[in-house]
């Protein structure tokens, strides 16, 4: 009896692995590589997937982790001023809850707790270190503007699924998007479980005239000081001559 | 930074559609990390430059806030403001000593004070950022100062409009004609020296201590300070307005190249590409504003950059008393 336990125990450890081991879903970017450029004004990293029968998506795209800093304004009388700024740490810069219905609707809480699949359950660190309610009121205020700027959304028309088998949906990226690694996880659905899952990734990195300014800028910071200084004043002297000559 | 103009000269027409994002006239910032679109900040340059020509302030108060409220992060738009306006200045100081208006020798003692006021600042404002009181401080200051400085110039250079018909009124403004037991004191202090171009006669304590003010100031405002500067030349050393834009933008090249590579080494947030577009379209205005500067009689300079002072002001009362629509504000912090 205890032996048939155990044995069910680990079957149900391992059966979820071995459902997405069959690829019920698959699913990938068009590009792994999303490249910022001069003319870079963001970008839509078209995904591609194919799904073995019908079922609901939930695709999770997840960005670098960002360090931000939130201040907030305080009443002082008839005075705004400044009231307190604190540091938010290990939170994804970006995070986009692709659907093909609102997830409340395709998946238990329990579920989508298990997959993190809350906008505001996301993980952060608050510095310094505050009291539970205040550390609270930053943590709210940082959703609310990232819900605010788009960097976290949820979107249940984002998934187009063609005869049940073929995947489409397009991740749109801003114009400011942090550089570093995505993650995109694809969840199957059939009636409140998730069935099916994939992982995959693409990057966004810095190419070109972009990458050696951000490394000189940051490897050799005062030389580029000193450097982009001294040009400045030069192309300030230089176009003024000309155009003062004329 | 020349590569950045070129390259926006070579790519900057050419329109492409990524997606669903329209990147005409778009420029990729590569140290701020994010897209503007380059006619907006040629604008900026353009707007600002016809300042520093007209009136001699580098437009550091007003450029910082311009290119935040566009969405450049904070620090970015306070380290590129200063490397505009080394560039701007480097520029306008060339035309202004054509015009012969800089006083070299006023320039430098103004610059040593600023230096030295400068590095008693920075130190003044780590101790405030220590306390946690640092943006209420500066903000404090700047209505005060700023309100004070505007309205005195408003009113004196509003009168020496009206009473422009008195011919021989003196070209320095009004002050000139109170002597005080301060100024009986001011001309005994040591080191006096003549400043032959500006046409005064003083102590050279009395440039050097004015420009240590102005120095702490600028330090805690994070601006070339300009706009304290010129007043302060104009009223308090009663140098005549036009050697005082010239001179103000000389002293000012020297302070802003030293705040751009000090903000490029600590925080790595001088962008070549932001700062070149910048000076690209500041060349355009201060060449406008120098030579109308040069055509308009000196009480109207004044009047200028006194509406130019009191809108300053005004503009941070605003932001004291109107109610923000987000009390929340997130910034990304640059590496």
């Amino acid at each position: 009896m205890k032996h048939s336990l155990r044995l069910m125990a680990l079957a149900g450890f391992v059966l979820p692995f071995l459902a997405w081991a069959d690829d019920a879903i698959v699913i990938e970017p068009a590009t792994k590589r999303v490249e910022i450029t001069t003319d870079f004004a963001g970008a839509d990293v078209k995904t591609y997937g194919v799904v073995d029968g019908p079922g609901d998506l939930i695709i999770k795209i997840t960005g670098p982790r960002q360090d931000v800093t939130l201040s907030r304004e305080i009443k002082w009388g008839p005075l705004w001023i400044g009231g307190g700024k604190v540091n938010v740490a290990g939170a994804p810069s970006l995070l986009y809850l692709y659907a093909t219905k609102p997830i409340a609707s395709i998946l238990p809480p329990a579920e989508q707790d298990k997959y993190q699949l809350r906008l505001e359950g996301v993980q952060m660190r608050i510095e310094p270190q505050l009291l539970e309610n205040a550390a609270d009121a930053w943590r709210q205020a940082f959703f609310r503007l990232k819900e605010k700027e788009g960097r976290y959304l949820e979107d249940d028309h984002a998934i187009k699924v063609i005869r049940h088998r073929l995947v489409v949906s397009d991740i749109m990226l801003p114009g400011d998007t942090q550089i570093g690694k995505y993650e995109i996880e694809t969840l199957l659905i059939k009636s409140g479980k998730v069935v099916g899952h994939d992982v995959s990734q693409f990057e966004v990195r810095q190419v070109g005239i972009e990458r050696w300014v951000w490394n000189a800028a940051h490897d050799n910071s005062w030389l580029f000081g000193i450097v982009c200084t001294l040009a400045a004043m030069v192309l300030g002297f230089t176009l003024n001559a000309v155009s003062h000559r004329r | 930074m020349s590569v950045g103009a070129v390259k926006l000269i070579l790519f900057g027409r050419k329109a492409l559609s990524l997606g669903g994002y329209n990147s005409f006239m778009e420029l990729f910032l590569p140290i701020a990390h994010m897209d503007v679109n380059i006619v907006l900040i040629l604008m900026y340059g353009a707007l600002v430059g016809f300042l520093s020509g007209l009136v001699g302030v580098g437009g550091g108060f007003l450029i910082t806030p311009l290119l935040i409220f566009t969405g450049v992060p904070p620090i970015i738009a306070v380290s590129n403001g200063a490397t505009q306006m080394a560039g701007t200045a480097a520029g306008a100081s060339f035309i202004q000593w054509r015009y012969g208006n800089i006083d070299f020798r006023m320039a430098l003692v103004l610059l040593a004070g600023s230096w030295l006021g400068g590095g008693f600042g920075v130190y003044l404002a780590n101790m405030l950022v220590r306390g946690g009181q640092f943006g209420n401080v500066v903000t404090f200051l700047y209505v005060v100062l700023l309100g004070f400085i505007g309205i005195t110039m408003l009113i004196e250079s509003i009168r020496a409009v009206v009473r422009v018909d008195a011919p021989d009124a003196p070209v320095s403004g009004e002050t000139a004609a109170r002597p005080s037991r301060t100024q009986a004191l001011v001309d005994h202090l040591p080191f006096q020296a003549a400043f032959p171009i500006s046409g005064v006669r003083m102590s050279a304590l009395v440039p050097l201590m004015l420009g240590a003010g102005v120095g702490i100031l600028t330090s805690l405002m994070g601006v070339g300070g300009g706009f304290i500067m010129v007043p302060v030349m104009i009223y308090l050393l009663k140098m005549p307005t036009k050697i005082v834009v010239g001179t103000s933008l000389f002293q000012l090249l020297f302070t802003t190249a030293a705040v751009s590579i000090m903000q490029a080494g600590v925080n790595h947030s001088v962008d070549p590409f932001l700062a070149g577009t910048l000076i690209l379209g500041s060349i355009f205005g201060t060449n406008y504003g120098a030579r109308l500067g040069a055509r308009m009689p000196a009480e109207k300079l004044r009047l200028i950059l006194a509406l130019v002072v009191v809108g300053v002001a005004v503009k941070m009362v605003m932001i004291l008393v109107v109610p923000p629509s987000e009390v929340y504000e997130m910034a990304v912090k640059v590496r």
